[in-house]
């Protein structure tokens, strides 16, 4: 148990913590600083936060197969680096992308049909609340037992949990178009597939894109918890839980690292894409510099 | 005086006996989910020969994700159950596992393939799908390929591997060539599932010259060091061995006993009666002291890994016949 390095990791992120609050207070006058202190600010929290966790696992000392040390997993990080590209190829790639594209691909149709027909509405959202509700712990071996145990079945699940948010979310979207918008589209005589494209779904956007973002975090984690159930012995969920039994803990922290890094990316993606789609919207125009 | 002699001697018994009547608690923690793998347990629990020993034992059933070796680490148990590679490799990895009793003699695990897919010897591997389990039982596996010099990476000349949860359905779904089975439970789960013996070809570890010890009994080499610790194991250890003895020559009673136990209700009779009667044959020839020669033995195996060794150097320390020195 070294004292000096605990209370020493105390001391440093006590210390980031100060000059974060005297940062953040600060209003610098050009855009460029201003931009920095928006990404500094974090950034110190970040590596004081993984400092105060190095002092404290290596002051403790902290059994590695419970908790290891940030520098432990970096270094296992750096040394597994093909190992984690092929998980990553795997299951991002492959289950997360295309997955994410079918489901909320297939949603968006859906819901384009439901917006025809009344019947459809009535009809197939209770079915799609259903289907959303299955827990993915139980879907995720039958679709195993369906479409086998490579990337597909994890596809299968990923399609089965963004399939709903972005269902509802564009029947939602769909209707936001206010009437005086609709009359006057009707008075230039346009057909219901201009009024579609021109109109409703550029209305549309904002539900669809709050649908496409919540989408991309529950992706990710459906293919990871699907690849608990049977896979080829590659990827991201099959890594995190054969590393597990293996106490390889230290992989295992630095396949969490790159599902948060990933995951943090294709949202933030899905944010940029937004920002360029609906630069109309206020809350886009409010943030602009 | 001699009737004072005598009244003391009788009250100093009396408070003796009355400390030991408050039975001391072991956690067990079961490798699997309770079944006739670990009928000697549920037998000493149900006959009596712990509450003998003054021990009151709780078994915790294991499961799928459940790592004993993982459990024993947190605190979660004071005693598991696992297999030998599996602790060896804990015990590589800084979680000091010893082991200090072994009841199982003969391994039991083994791989079956369709006849169908033409695979006749552990030659025609190359370029099939095998399932195996992972959670600390791939091991014997990987020695036993890696001994072979057959890749399981996905690269040329290589077998495919599964990660097989714990079921047979990649055989019956023709989803993988062969899976991995043991001769009590999953080998039975195919051919109650309509496959016959004729349709398929197994790979018994133990023909193979691969076999690891399986089923033994671990502490933690820390906890060991407490002399009350130790007065607990050798107890628990009799009495477990007990009550192993006792299952192997009344099988189908023991049997019964393991499907009270079974909390779940998953588990029938005939299959519990049938694992039982292959069971007895695995712990037949052990009295429950490790025999060095099998684990010498197994650790063989498990360093002729070659390029992907299980465990890269000879444990030190990994068993200990100081607790079934004095238990049996």
């Amino acid at each position: 148990m070294s004292w000096g390095v605990v209370l020493g990791a105390i001391g440093f992120w006590l210390a980031a913590w100060a000059l974060n609050a005297w940062l953040a207070q600060r209003t610098p006058k050009g855009a460029a600083a201003r931009r920095a202190q928006r990404l500094v600010v974090p950034a110190i929290f970040g590596l004081s936060l993984l400092v105060l966790w190095e002092g404290i696992t290596r002051g403790a000392n902290v059994p590695t197969v419970l908790l290891p040390p940030p520098s432990m997993i970096g270094e296992r990080f750096a040394a597994s680096t093909g190992i984690l590209w092929a998980d990553f190829k795997q299951t991002f790639l492959q289950a997360v992308l295309i997955g994410y594209a079918l489901g909320c691909g297939s949603a968006f149709l859906v819901a384009i049909a439901i917006d025809r027909s009344p019947f459809l509405q009535r009809g197939l959202l209770p079915v799609g609340n259903l289907i959303s509700a299955l827990p993915i712990i139980g879907i995720a071996p039958i679709m195993v037992m369906w479409f086998g145990f490579d990337w597909p079945s994890k596809a299968a699940v990923v399609v089965v949990m963004t399939f709903f948010p972005t269902l509802v979310n564009t029947v939602q979207g769909l209707q936001a178009a206010e009437t005086m918008q609709r009359d006057l589209m009707h008075t230039y005589a346009a057909s219901y597939w201009q009024t579609l494209f021109k109109l409703r779904l550029p209305a549309a956007a904002p539900f669809i894109f709050n649908a496409l973002k919540i989408c991309s975090t529950l992706a990710l984690i459906g293919a990871i918890v699907a690849e608990f159930f049977g896979t080829p012995i590659v990827g991201m969920g099959f890594r995190i839980s054969t590393g597990v039994g293996r106490m390889d803990i230290d992989l295992v922290w630095a396949e969490i690292a790159v599902a948060a890094v990933a995951g943090s990316a294709f949202y933030g993606v899905v944010v940029l894409i937004e920002r360029a789609v609906t630069f109309w919207h206020p809350s886009v125009r409010g943030q602009r510099d | 005086m001699r009737r004072m002699i005598a009244t003391a001697l009788a009250g100093a018994m009396a408070l003796a006996t009355a400390q030991a009547s408050a039975a001391e608690k072991v956690t067990l923690q079961l490798k699997w989910v309770t079944q006739a793998q670990f009928a000697g347990y549920y037998v000493a629990q149900d006959q009596g020969f712990y509450a003998d020993e003054g021990l009151e034992v709780e078994i915790k059933p294991g499961g799928p994700d459940i790592a004993p070796a993982q459990v024993l680490a947190g605190g979660g148990a004071d005693v598991v159950l696992d297999w030998m590679p599996s602790a060896l490799a804990t015990r590589e990895k800084g979680v000091m596992l010893v082991n200090i009793a072994q009841p199982f003699k003969s391994s039991g695990m083994m791989l079956t393939c369709r006849k169908e897919t033409g695979i006749k010897g552990p030659e025609d591997f190359r370029g099939k799908t095998l399932g195996v389990w992972f959670y600390g039982n791939e091991y014997p596996f990987l020695s036993w390929m890696s001994q072979l010099g057959i890749p399981t990476d996905g690269s040329e000349g290589g077998v495919t591997v599964l990660k097989q949860g714990f079921n047979v359905d990649p055989l019956l779904q023709k989803q993988a060539d062969c899976v991995s089975t043991m001769t009590y439970n999953e080998y039975w789960q195919i051919i109650d599932a309509g496959l016959s013996a004729d349709e398929l070809v197994v790979f018994k570890y133990q023909d193979q010259g691969v076999a690891t010890l399986e089923d033994g009994i671990y502490v933690l080499e820390d906890a060991l060091k407490d002399p009350a610790f130790e007065d607990r194991m050798v107890r628990f250890v009799r009495a477990s061995m007990r009550g192993w003895k006792w299952a192997e020559e009344n099988p189908d009673a023991a049997a019964d006993i393991v499907l009270e136990n079974d909390m779940t209700g998953a588990q029938t009779q005939k299959h519990q009666r049938r694992m039982m009667g292959e069971i007895a044959k695995l712990t037949a020839g052990s009295n429950g002291a490790l025999d060095p020669a099998d684990y010498q033995r197994t650790v063989d195996t498990l360093m002729k890994g070659g390029s992907d060794p299980v465990i890269t150097s000879a444990p030190e320390g990994a068993w200990t016949h100081v607790i079934t020195d004095k238990a049996l």
